[in-house]
């Protein structure tokens, strides 16, 4: 569904992402991790057409998407969240929604109803009548989510949206990203909390510097000496024995 | 629902009093100031298509207003053609020139490209005022006044109706934005351009329409305001003041709402001709009392009633349905 092909985005003499490659097919719920700096919403960023790629192609279905609009992306099936969530802060938590779902339908009625739906699935639907400025950090997340998912993407990019949750949040955002994975879609998700990650992803990408340093199924990626040095550490590796 | 109900029904009862002032009262100052009332909030509605709705604000709308103005009083003095023609050529000559203006608004953001705009209508005030051979130049051009519907030449209770279905119009217009699906993605383009792409939203595109659609409406304002006061003068139709009324009026009265502009301009219009009556001796230090009432009513507004008029009146009614429940 979608491939990278050597993807380099530099900033002035900054490198942020070097070459990556890496391929996801429908069905997959892709993971990626890495330390702070390390170009996962840079790549984010160049996937979802906001960055044009300095060296390599985006292939989406096949298809060299480098360059085009990330509504255009949007269109063609693919949706991302901001890391630093971007609400609509002045619009109702429902007309945030119902936006993303003019995506796909032509009828503001036929929107409404289709984010009444995605409102639940999410769980907002006591704040729906609610401004999204006045959302703590944690339904913010899920906002961001519901919007996307509006959307109808086949292909959806989470950024972080863990990243500031209770225990409880957490656990419901996890649970939610499972069911829509059940459900058929395919995720590419940046995520810090290696617990959850553990428990979501079928394969994780390991991003340093902006090269990907590991690849493979989670427990592979906690074997990998370089991961551990790099990112995840020794307690890490402690901790789970 | 219901609280969307009860803000038409205010816009209802604003355009049943002026639709039923004219039958009642045949005082031309009244009527003028009715009549006036109405362009000059017709006006800011077409400037908050581009600055309320679209987030794109403008302070050189004063370009649009002068295309059409000119537009329409060169035809007809120069050529002795119908008024309604000119409107429509002006109304091109606005579309190719808020093509350029919305091309801008992608380009530089907030305060560059309201200086831009400005800018943009002081080149085409120098062109009216020393391009002598074709536009006399600074000294303006006076409309011939020809009795007739086809050519503009009204009464007071004509024109008066001829505001209100402009401002009835205008009104429509903005309501649509706020209903519509391209009006809820210009919400969000508004809100924030880059979550507006990432949910498919052609934010650049929908903002050259919405800049442009404005400058189409304002051109149209400024051929029956040409038409009606019966002069153009290059120094006033591309002034900076007006650009500013424009602005000021759907600012006072609420950005972004539909009867806002309509609120601010019975604000400022009325002010305006309380001064004239009161100062109407002295000539020389009006210009600068506009710039006076602009001044003290902005901050007015910014300080007390951010959201303005039509904020106001939202807040009033909730109290009001609350103390009633
Ligand atoms: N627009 C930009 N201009 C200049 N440098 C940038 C820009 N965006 C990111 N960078 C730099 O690129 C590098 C990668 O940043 P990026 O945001 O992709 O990291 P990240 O892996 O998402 O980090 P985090 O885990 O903190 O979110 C960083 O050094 C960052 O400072
Ligand atoms: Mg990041």
């Amino acid at each position: 569904m979608l491939t990278l092909e050597r993807v380099s985005k530099h900033f002035g003499g900054l490198t942020a992402v070097r070459e990556v490659s890496l391929e996801v097919r429908a069905g997959d719920l892709l993971g990626i991790i890495g330390p702070n700096g390390a170009g996962k919403t840079t790549l984010f960023n160049v996937i979802a057409g906001y960055y044009r790629p300095d060296g390599g192609r985006v292939l989406l279905d096949g298809r060299d998407v480098a360059g085009q609009p990330p509504h255009a992306i949007c269109r063609l099936g693919l949706t991302r969240t901001f890391q630093i969530v971007k609400p609509f802060g002045n619009l109702s938590v429902g007309d945030n929604v119902m936006i993303g779902a003019l995506n796909r339908l032509r009828s503001v009625r036929a929107a409404r109803v289709e984010a009444e739906r995605v409102i639940e699935t999410c769980g907002l639907t006591a704040q729906a009548g609610a401004p999204a400025k006045t959302l703590p950090v944690g339904l913010r997340k899920r906002l961001e989510v519901a919007r996307a998912l509006a959307t109808r993407p086949r292909l959806l990019l989470l950024d972080e949206v863990m990243a500031g949750l209770n225990p409880a949040e957490l656990a419901g955002i996890i649970e939610l990203i499972r069911r829509l994975h059940a459900d058929g879609l395919t995720l590419i998700v940046i995520e810090h909390i290696m617990a959850a990650m553990m428990r979501l992803a079928q394969r994780i990408v390991v991003l340093h510097h902006g090269e990907t340093i590991a690849e493979g199924t989670p427990a592979e990626i906690t074997r990998d000496r370089r991961v551990v040095d790099a990112y995840l550490g020794e307690e890490f590796v402690l901790a789970q024995a | 629902m219901a609280a969307a109900l009860r803000g038409r029904a205010g816009a209802l009862a604003f355009f049943a009093v002026a639709a039923a002032v004219p039958l009642a009262v045949r005082d031309q100052f009244f009527l003028d100031t009715l009549i006036l009332i109405l362009l000059w909030g017709a006006l800011s509605a077409a400037w908050n298509v581009a600055g309320g709705y679209a987030g794109q604000v403008s302070l050189g709308h004063s370009a649009f207003f002068g295309i059409g103005a000119y537009s329409a009083a060169l035809l007809s003095a120069r050529y002795g053609q119908s008024p309604w023609i000119g409107m429509l050529i002006g109304m091109v000559l606005s579309v190719g020139a808020g093509l350029i203006i919305g091309y801008l608004s992608n380009r530089l953001r907030g305060p560059y490209f309201a200086l831009s705009t400005i800018a943009f209508s002081q080149v085409l005030l120098i062109v009216a005022s020393r391009w002598r051979g074709f536009t006399a130049g600074s000294e303006g051009i006076p409309v011939p006044f020809r009795p007739g519907f086809a050519t503009l030449g009204l009464g007071h209770v004509a024109w008066a109706y001829l505001a209100l279905a402009l401002a009835a119009l205008f009104y429509g217009i903005q309501v649509y934005l706020e209903r519509s699906r391209v009006g809820y993605q210009l919400a969000g383009v508004r809100e924030d351009e880059d979550a507006a792409e990432a949910l498919g939203i052609p934010s650049r595109r929908l903002k050259v329409i919405a800049v442009t659609a404005s400058a189409a409406l304002t051109s149209v304002c400024g051929t029956l305001w040409a038409q009606y006061v019966g002069f153009v003068d290059p120094f006033y139709v591309f002034s900076v003041d007006l650009s500013i009324r424009f602005a000021l009026n759907a600012i006072i009265g609420g950005l972004g709402t539909a009867l806002g502009p309509w609120l601010g301009s019975i604000l400022i219009t009325a002010l305006e001709t309380y001064l004239r009556a009161t100062f109407s001796g002295m000539k020389t230090g009006f210009a600068g009392i506009y710039l006076v009432i602009y001044g003290v009513a902005l901050i007015l507004v910014v300080r007390f009633v951010p959201e303005g008029l039509a904020g106001v009146a939202a807040r009033l009614r909730a109290r009001w349905t609350r103390a009633h429940a």
